[in-house]
């Protein structure tokens, strides 16, 4: 077990909230992106994109040799994935003057303009959520340092 | 026993150690608060110091001099080391994780002072061994 254990641990935390809010901050951005990429000359907007967290726990020798030695081989968290949102639906707003309007007269979609399915209250509430789990874990570094400062100080008074 | 291996400092250390464990325990469990699935760990350690120092059989235990005397009684200090324990049976958020952030944020701040008064503790027994040390003389 080293000294600066914890706060590594701790900074595997803030590492994957700023991540996370840098998705979010993507996705707020994108909000009104109709045009993300052209499928078969037809423009798809943009998706919103998910993170997924796991807790890292790694399979090398030392992390059973830890778990063994301390019964603790925990290492924070880690980013397992960033996927896009394929369950909630495209928002359809009828714009025929929009120029990814949907332009095939014989589309029951015709006019029709395809959204992002970013919704921007959604996505407020996971950054505030992001953000306090990112001071939550400012905090546990703050208790850690403060830790091994006053553990410099044994033997000395 | 001698002058620097006193119950009172192995078993200052010792707690030193399970709340240095600890604190990684809990910064692990803050880190993973948005984890899905996760379960929270906590470290057991004061329950089992209380009753190894509470054990009334512990004054009879056999003294050791030699490394191939058997423990007799409650046995060493040595044999006491902390256990991470999971907590899997409750769950707090829809999903599946059990990190309450409250109770997380005042443990940690709980063992942080209890660091800082095992330290304290630690210093004021080496300020005894100075006196001793310099006859009293500061």
């Amino acid at each position: 077990m080293g000294l600066f254990d914890s706060m590594n641990i701790s900074a595997s935390g803030l590492t994957a909230e700023r991540l996370r809010m840098d998705v979010i901050a993507n996705n707020i951005a994108n909000a009104n992106t109709t045009r993300a990429r052209i499928v078969n000359g037809i423009s798809v907007p943009y998706q919103r994109q998910l993170v997924s967290f796991s807790a890292a726990n790694d399979t090398s020798f030392s992390t059973y040799l830890d778990t063994e030695i301390n019964q603790f081989s925990g290492k924070g968290v880690r980013v397992s994935s960033i996927e896009s949102d394929q369950v909630n639906p495209y928002k359809l707003v009828y714009d025929p003057s929009h120029p990814d309007a949907i332009k095939d007269p014989n589309s029951p979609m015709y006019g029709y303009v395809r959204y992002p399915n970013v919704d921007v209250a959604t996505e407020m509430v996971d950054l505030i959520s992001a953000s306090r789990s990112y001071e939550a874990n400012v905090t546990a570094i703050n208790a850690e340092k403060s830790m091994a400062m006053k553990a410099l100080e044994i033997g000395r008074g | 026993m001698d002058l620097f291996n006193t119950l009172d400092l192995v078993v200052l250390e010792r707690s030193l150690d399970a709340a240095q464990l600890r604190q990684k325990v809990l910064a692990n469990n803050i880190a993973n608060i948005d984890t899905p699935g996760f379960k929270r760990s906590d470290v057991s350690f004061d329950s089992m110091l209380q009753a190894y120092l509470g054990d009334p059989e512990r004054p009879l235990a056999g003294r050791r001099t030699n490394e191939r005397h058997l423990p007799i009684g409650s046995g060493d200090i040595e044999q006491l080391r902390p256990s991470v324990i999971q907590e899997t049976s409750t769950t707090v958020s829809s999903n599946g994780n059990n990190v309450d952030i409250d109770s997380e944020m005042t443990q940690l701040a709980q063992n942080q002072i209890k660091y800082n008064a095992l330290i304290t503790q630690l210093n004021h027994q080496f300020s005894l061994l100075r006196t001793a040390i310099n006859e009293g003389r500061r």
